[in-house]
């Protein structure tokens, strides 16, 4: 028998380091775990992005969090995708949604067919055949409810954030997670490379078996181990946010996202932002339309070894990457997860690490080319857009181009975060679409493909009108929450 | 609408399970694009290896639309639940690899962790196979199809066949050439290839009768003929990690029990099978040649067949290891054409399969697109690297060392994508994740076990139960797994009923 783990110590300021020591201890209660609490890193972005994709669901229903508290006593929303305007200049809005795109008839996708049905002329926009675009066009919400054509979507959340941290602060608390507030003032690495000690300020010092560092992008122990990071910035052009906290409105239930001459900019209720790529912005013109807003500085790329000795760091302090598409606090809870089933012994072996290290990275990574796909599929005339159709692609996603341009195929990856509908929906809504229709689709005459698609069209539109709006269901919520 | 692109002329050379399982799919799923002519000789004969199936066959007959009960009584076929290795860590062992689960497949932590953890402090503990739903019905002889609910005992569990390869392709051909494909008889004499592209333009058989085509698939078996023969595609050899280069077959009349899995039975130089059909059962000695004679094998595996003979020994040669590309120019090997991985662990139909998926998925309209055949060949190459780990690892891990041929392998270098696995394995009962691939976390869980490779250390989460209530869950499973199957049917009256087998056609 091994040495057992039996001490973690999680630092962080927010959100994220939250997370991670309720759920190691909640998941794991046999270890001891501490959270230092430090002063919030405001370019954290997995801790100030409101919106969130659908993970974070089942993330809180394994720590045996339920809707009630995560969702309505929070004042959380739900969101069911993110609607992209202005990315190709010629073509309409699209909605990403968090659903299946069309029905499966035959034994092909149903982007195929939709492709032949485009090529034909008679396709309505990919998007209209989503259920939950068409209901979150509406402005109206369900959850997935069986035995309608809202039966397959899935949610993501937008958080007030002030709100949720403090649920989950409560909940770290309840099930036994030591907490202390200070400030970290040096982090002592040991000869094999570990976390020895932290020492904080004012005196006093911290150790553990593990450590998990959400500190964010300055990476306190992690990067005090080592600063080797794999640069994104060639793929991902915005390196500055604006973020702007304003008063509480309700969130909207498909996210826009609008893109402008040098980035783009969401609103998600109270929180709204400004992504921008430094070199190619007027920085003076977007500050004076966002004068509160927080101005924030990000490096994109990642560690390919965000686990080393006995350090893991989750989060901003592994990757940074714009928050297009949502993905920043989905990567840190991923990893979260990944972590609890993969809890070492105290040996820390490098093949251990090493093998969730291989995941992360596939992750990341993927997460990486699908919100590159954005700027290397956008069509926009300023120089900022047209350097960016001009770079070539990582080795990826340059497959993924490569075969859906030929004939709709979405080649597999490991780790991947979307779905290849997801995929599907934009690139199609970006205009990009294969040199040939898939001879597989045959197998499905077109007049039957057409009518099929129609039906199910038909049916998402009569459905459409027997849901509530999204404040009329959350509203049902809360009232029935205070019964 | 589309326009029909001008069919595709798709050229098969050789008509063994491979070049019909092609025919069959391309003509059923592609009848618009492409028009399928074959060409085999009734001189050569088919290899027909593979007789054991995994799980995945099923989706292929679905896909085709061949009922499961007819394509099963005309092909004398067995339900097969898993594969029974004997005495592959030690002499004396046994162990079953099923198409299924172990433990109730519910838990937050996989059923492992908690065996591991029992196993190290020395705790008793039944037999592995009476945890698993499929061995305990394997076992015992019994069958019956999986529920549909993964949640039951009964739904945590796959099936595949055993069958007779040299009836499957007869049935496949009447499907093909109902559904127009076309045949020829000839031996293949010449191939013409275009002087700028490379590609082949046509074959040309014995007869001086000439076939043009926009796409040729290699079927010819191990002689590679276009793959291998005209492109000279180079063969990337595996020999040292998987040195067996030889089987004698030899079938015998089925008189003892009709068990629903194969057997793979650990041999001095190599192994054995036993794939019981419904009318006899098929026996070979797969050895490394560089460890034991011919007539020594030849004699080693007359001496074990259960029944009566019903042929003399044939020798077969091969070489472990895969071309470095299956699809070259307008060419595509299929099956042993392509490379050969030996049937261990089932997985010659299997490849023909996948190569078959990703070839229809990929199919050109004309000449093949570079993307295309390099997809294919990505695809490809990933389940042959990771069959190949899979099969390597059943020969290294072993306590075994009563010949030079286990010696060998036991001490042999190992591929770093294996030896990873294995350590993470040893140290933590970890298993190596993907999401596709062919065999998942269960079959690497059960070689592991199988073999004798208890880790070291688990999930500390398993450690969070108390061992009492741990030994109790275990002993109710056992126990209701047992009452369960107990309620099954025997496998021979079950095909009895289900598919009694009819005179060949």
């Amino acid at each position: 028998m091994t040495e057992p783990l039996r001490t973690v110590l999680v630092a962080g300021g927010g959100i994220t380091g939250w997370y991670a020591a309720a759920a190691i201890k909640r998941r794991a209660p046999f270890l001891d775990v501490t959270m230092l609490a430090t002063r919030g890193a405001p370019d954290a972005l997995a801790d100030r992005i409101a919106c969130t994709l659908p993970s974070i669901r089942g993330f809180h229903a394994d720590l045996g969090i339920g809707e009630e508290d995560a969702v309505l006593r929070t004042g959380a929303a739900c969101r069911l995708g993110t609607l992209f305007s202005g990315w190709a200049d010629d073509l309409p809005d699209y909605a990403h949604v968090y659903d299946r795109y069309g029905q499966r008839f035959g034994a092909t996708s149903f982007h195929l067919h939709w492709l032949r049905a485009r090529r034909a002329g008679w396709a309505d926009a990919f998007d209209s055949y989503a259920p939950a675009a068409a209901l979150a066009r509406a402005g109206r919400f369900v959850p997935p409810t069986p035995g309608t054509p809202f039966a397959d979507h899935d949610y993501g959340l937008t958080l007030d954030l002030p709100r949720q941290e403090r649920m989950v602060r409560a909940f770290a608390d309840h099930v036994g997670v030591r907490i202390l507030a200070g400030e970290i003032a040096d982090v002592a690495i040991d000869d094999r490379g570990f976390v020895a000690r932290l020492t904080l300020v004012g005196g006093g010092s911290l150790a553990a078996d593990l450590v998990v560092d959400a500190t964010g992008p300055a990476a306190r122990l992690r990067g005090a181990i080592d600063q080797a990071v794999d640069d994104w910035s060639g793929w991902l052009p915005c390196d500055r946010l604006l973020i702007h906290a304003g008063a509480p409105i309700e969130p909207p239930v498909l996210t826009p996202v609008v893109a402008h001459a040098a980035g783009w900019r969401w609103s998600s209720g109270a929180q709204t932002g400004i992504a921008y790529a430094a070199a190619h912005a007027d920085e003076a013109a977007l500050a004076a339309l966002m004068p509160d807003g927080d101005r924030i500085a990000i490096r994109p790329g990642m560690r390919r070894a965000p686990w080393r000795g006995n350090c893991v760091a989750i989060g901003d302090s592994a990757t940074q990457v714009e928050p297009l598409e949502w993905c920043n606090l989905h990567l840190a809870l991923s990893a979260i997860d990944r972590l609890v089933t993969m809890l070492p012994d105290a040996a820390m072996a490098p093949v251990e690490a090493a093998d969730f290290n291989r995941q992360c990275v596939a992750e990341a990574e993927r997460v990486r080319d699908f919100v590159a796909l954005h700027y290397v599929a956008a069509r926009r005339p300023e120089p900022m857009w047209r350097a960016c159709a001009a770079t070539p692609p990582p080795d990826s996603l340059a497959h993924t181009l490569t075969q859906f341009a030929e004939r709709g195929r979405l080649p597999f990856y490991e780790e991947e975060t979307f779905s290849r509908d997801e995929w599907a929906a934009v690139l199609i809504g970006q205009g990009v679409l294969p040199r040939r229709v898939d001879p597989l689709v045959e197998a499905v005459p077109a007049d039957a493909a057409a009518a099929a698609m129609a039906r199910h069209k038909a049916d998402i539109a009569a459905a459409v009108q027997r849901t509530p709006t999204h404040a009329a269901w959350l509203a049902a919520q809360a009232s029935r929450l205070s019964r | 609408m589309t326009t029909p692109g001008k069919a595709v002329r798709v050229v098969i050379v050789g008509g063994g399970t491979a070049g019909w399982m092609t025919a069959a799919a391309i003509a059923r799923l592609l009848p618009h694009r492409a028009s399928v002519h074959l060409v085999e000789s009734e001189a050569i004969g088919i290899v027909g290896v593979g007789e054991a199936t995994l799980p995945h066959i099923r989706f292929f007959n679905e896909r085709l639309g061949i009922p499961e009960a007819e394509f099963m009584a005309l092909t004398r076929a067995t339900f097969k639940l898993g594969i029974e290795f004997r005495d592959w860590g030690r002499i004396g062992d046994s162990y079953i690899h099923p198409f299924g689960t172990f433990g109730s497949g519910k838990g937050a932590i996989d059923f492992h962790h908690y065996w591991s953890r029992l196993s190290r402090a020395g705790a008793p503990l039944p037999p592995l196979d009476d945890l698993s739903y499929a061995c305990t019905l394997a076992r015992q002889g019994r069958f019956a199809h999986p529920q549909a609910d993964p949640g039951q005992l009964a739904g945590t569990f796959g099936y595949a066949y055993q069958f007779d390869a040299q009836l499957f392709a007869p049935y496949l051909r009447g499907l093909a050439e109902r559904a127009g494909v076309v045949r020829t008889d000839g031996i293949v004499t010449a191939v013409d290839r275009d002087g700028d592209t490379g590609d082949i333009r046509a074959i040309t058989l014995a007869d001086g009768t000439r076939i043009e085509g926009d796409l040729f698939v290699d079927c010819s078996g191990f002689r590679s003929l276009l793959v291998g023969g005209a492109m000279e595609e180079p063969f990337e050899d595996w020999a040292h990690w998987l040195p067996a280069d030889r089987a004698v077959a030899m079938p015998c009349r089925t008189e003892t029990a009709v068990t629903p899995y194969t057997s793979a039975i650990a041999m001095p130089a190599g192994w054995r099978w036993r794939i019981p059909l419904q009318h006899r059962t098929g026996n070979g000695y797969v050895y490394a040649s560089a460890f034991v004679g011919d007539a020594e094998a030849r004699d080693a595996l007359v001496a074990a067949v259960e029944g009566e003979p019903l042929a003399e020994p044939r020798l077969l040669r091969f070489r472990a290891g895969r071309r470095r590309r299956s699809w070259v120019g307008n060419c595509v090997a299929i099956g042993l054409a392509s490379g050969f991985l030996e049937p261990l662990e089932s997985t010659s139909i299997y490849l023909v399969q996948q190569a078959i998926t990703a070839l229809v998925e990929l199919f050109p309209d004309g000449a093949p697109s570079p993307p295309d055949r390099d997809e294919f060949n990505r695809v490809i190459d990933l389940e042959y690297d990771r069959i190949r780990d899979f099969l390597i690892l059943h020969y290294h891990a072993t306590t075994r060392s009563d010949s030079p041929f286990w010696d060998y392998v036991r001490t042999m270098t190992i591929p770093d994508s294996l030896a990873e696995k294995l350590d993470l394995w040893r140290r933590r009962g970890r298993v190596v994740k993907y999401r596709e691939g062919v065999f998942l976390d269960a079959s690497w869980v059960a070689v592991y076990l199988g073999q004798g490779i208890v880790p070291e250390g688990w999930d500390p989460r398993a450690d969070a139960s108390d061992p009492v209530a741990v030994h109790r869950g275990i002993a109710a499973l056992r126990q209701e797994i047992a009452a369960d199957v107990a309620a099954r049917p025997d496998h021979r009256g079950f095909l009895d009923r289900y598919c009694p087998m009819t005179d060949a056609a």
